[in-house]
């Protein structure tokens, strides 16, 4: 009896647990709650990016009587989560955040919804440059939320030591010969993020870019062993041998704290004061101060998506609607929001207090985006392992942009 | 005949018994390992990508994947660090656990604080221990190089420079999974009957030949066991790489596994994912076999 007991209660547990996993998962997706509210879910890229849409919500939740659960992943689990939810019939996720370079692999595969079919398009009030790979055939499906853009961190007592001031530092030659007296005077120069392949690539994008090189062609096909790409990398393998490579947090701490002098780094990063130790400039994109000048500063926007299979579509768009809206953007500027808004990046007020943001509105105005391929990914793992080579010595500049060009070539055959 | 009749019926019954007691172990583990391996070795023949399958279909590619990933010199390089890290490991941390466990079994009093306090490096979760190390050896505000620093001591940024990286991962796993040795090994050492070592003693064994000849003979399963689930373990080893150097600095840390996330799991390729995933099975079903024949003996 005993036995027939235990192997009754065994058997329904198994029961149980199966039918738990077996869940169809739509908890997550938008639905009514008991008390007539709905909930949605929303994925978003963590940090400041997902904080400053955090504050915005109670008032769209009360307004429309919805319950918003917000997932806060990093870089890598938000491509894969959106990715994943996307194989679903029914999706998870009523609002997701997209970095510009995911879109032309998500698009492709149809994870995002037509915003211009859901009833929505861009106003003009958003900086233009920001908005080109927004649109698929005329059709909006992304709206750049967060402007970042690379920009050139750096410590200001250590550049004046170099007998340089901030706003002086207008060509890659002026910053190799801060960054190599700072070396001489015991310092760290130039740092830069070896923590994986894509923070490599992003990291040197800035100074390719200067030199007048890109990673593909009009047509898309890779260009890494170019004569620009070869001597912007030459010069990037003499430029970070005055520092070392370091995580962010550390990178920041360490240009803030004057151990080391600059960096390439991003707005959302850092907030810098009249005060402060540490200040922002957008990259000149000239390799000399008689060079001529390019766009150089790299996009890395945050953009706001539908995704297609969102059980809520139309409150989801308009939860989008809402984020974008030019007053709630301005809002967030407060909490460190940076949106791709003239309304915002140009109003006397913030910038009588953040200062800072006319560098940013001029790096969003000419900045570029990474390569709008579906094989991104794959891309900038290969090329960033061959820099890795390069950078430490494993391989010369030329054997591993050779390699590189190869590779690439490969995959783009695909 | 009536006693023999109601022996085979509770016969039947022990084995109605057992069988419906392997039968949920049995069906886990069908729908949660089997299912999964033979998917795994099916799309290791196609060209299965997460998101391409969306916009097309998946087509076969026979033995494609397999070429290409094992002609990539990454994948190359990613299975000696794996096998070099695992050996590495293994080695060190039968030897601190091993030790540990001699020490703490030696102690009259004290026993249960010292286990408790060796063993919280294993209890930690993996990432906590990846964090806690990370700030320790930052060439930033770490407390390791401000201490060399203070000693005139050469620093370095641990994590970046290609002389350091890999030893500092194996010196983490170590610090992490040394107590799970030592736990097993203390465990199997307070089984060792203690007529033994009186004997030994009486007839003049000193330490060493008590430790070879009545130690660890009595605990060579345990060890034999250990070093099987840390090879295994040591073999996957993906979150502290992933966490600190991301494979680099030049691909000197990458593991198998960094690899496959890399070029498999990131890119949504699966199919390529997979045949490495197959590719993976089969080396640590080789390094395991000696310690698995063994236990099948």
């Amino acid at each position: 009896m005993k036995r027939k007991s235990l192997c009754m209660i065994l058997a329904g547990m198994m029961a149980l647990s199966l039918t738990a996993c077996g869940g169809n998962g739509g908890g997550d997706s938008a639905e009514a709650s008991a008390d007539g509210s709905t909930t949605m879910s929303i994925a978003l890229r963590g940090g400041v990016y997902a904080d400053v849409i955090k504050e915005c919500l109670p008032a769209f939740e009360e307004e429309h009587n919805v319950t918003i659960d917000v997932q806060e992943l990093s870089e890598e689990d938000l491509h894969t989560s959106v990715a994943l939810n996307a194989t679903s019939a029914e999706g998870a996720y009523d609002l997701v955040m997209v970095d510009g370079s995911w879109m032309a692999e998500y698009t492709e595969a149809g994870v995002l919804a037509n915003l211009s079919d859901l009833g929505y398009e861009l106003d003009d009030d958003i900086i233009e440059a920001t908005t080109s790979i927004c649109y698929v055939d005329d059709s909006v499906y992304l709206a750049p939320y967060y402007g970042n853009v690379t920009v050139l961190m750096m410590n200001k007592a250590n550049v004046e030591e170099a007998g340089y001031t901030v706003d002086s530092v207008d060509s890659l030659e002026a910053v190799l010969d801060i960054c190599e007296q700072a070396k001489a005077n015991g310092k760290n120069g130039f740092l830069y993020r070896g923590d994986n392949q894509n923070n490599l690539v992003v990291d040197f994008l800035p100074i390719l870019l200067s030199y007048g090189g890109w990673v593909v062609d009009e047509e898309n096909q890779p260009t890494v062993n170019s004569d620009e790409f070869i001597d912007a990398m030459n010069y990037y393998v003499e430029l970070i041998g005055t520092g070392e490579a370091q995580v962010k947090d550390d990178l920041v701490a360490s240009i803030d704290n004057g151990a080391a002098t600059m960096g390439v780094a991003w707005p959302g990063w850092y907030t810098p004061t009249a005060d402060s130790a540490a200040d922002y400039i957008a990259m000149s994109g000239k390799a000399t101060s008689d060079a001529e000048a390019f766009a150089s500063n790299v996009y890395g926007i945050w953009c706001l998506g539908v995704p297609e299979n969102s059980q809520n579509k139309e409150l989801a768009t308009e939860l989008l609607s809402y984020l974008m809206d030019k007053d709630v953007q301005y809002s967030t500027v407060e909490s460190g929001g940076v949106p791709c808004r003239y309304s915002s990046l140009q109003d006397e007020e913030v910038l009588a207090k953040y200062p800072q943001y006319e560098v940013v509105c001029k790096a969003l105005e000419t900045g570029v985006y990474r390569p709008v391929i579906a094989e991104w990914t794959e891309f900038y793992t290969t090329l960033g392992s061959e820099m890795d080579n390069i950078i430490n010595g494993a391989k010369t500049v030329e054997e591993g942009l050779n390699d590189a060009q190869t590779e690439l070539e490969e995959l783009m055959a695909r | 005949m009536a006693k023999r009749n109601n022996l085979s019926e509770s016969a039947v019954q022990a084995k109605r018994f057992s069988t419906a007691m392997i039968t949920p172990t049995f069906i886990v583990l069908a729908i949660m390992t089997v299912y999964p391996l033979l998917f795994t070795f099916v799309y290791s023949f196609t060209d299965y990508n997460l998101l391409g399958t969306m916009s097309g279909s998946v087509n076969a590619t026979g033995i494609k994947n397999y070429t290409d990933i094992l002609t990539d010199g990454y994948f190359q390089q990613s299975v000696w660090n794996t096998v070099k890290f695992t050996i590495l490991t293994v080695v060190f941390e039968m030897l601190v656990g091993f030790i540990m466990a001699l020490f703490v079994n030696s102690l009259n009093k004290g026993q249960k604080i010292m286990r408790t306090l060796l063993l919280l490096p294993y209890l930690l979760p993996t990432v906590t221990v990846a964090l806690i190390w990370r700030m320790m050896l930052s060439p930033n505000y770490g407390i390791v190089n401000q201490f060399l620093e203070s000693l005139h001591i050469p620093v370095y940024n641990w994590f970046s420079d290609i002389e350091t990286a890999f030893g500092m991962l194996v010196l983490i796993d170590v610090w992490q999974c040394a107590p799970f040795v030592f736990l097993l090994l203390y465990a199997a050492l307070q089984s060792v009957p203690q007529s033994q070592y009186e004997a030994a003693r009486m007839d003049g064994a000193g330490p060493l030949k008590i430790l070879f000849y009545i130690t660890i003979p009595n605990i060579k399963k345990s060890l034999a066991l250990c070093a099987l689930l840390r090879t295994i373990d040591s073999f996957r080893l993906f979150d502290k790489v992933n966490l600190l150097t991301g494979g680099g600095p030049a691909n000197s840390t990458s593991t198998i596994t960094q690899y496959l996330y890399n070029y498999g799991i990131k890119t949504f390729d699966f199919g390529f994912g997979s045949a490495g995933a197959v590719v993976m099975l089969i080396i640590v079903l080789i390094l395991s076999s000696f310690y698995i024949k063994r236990a099948i003996k």
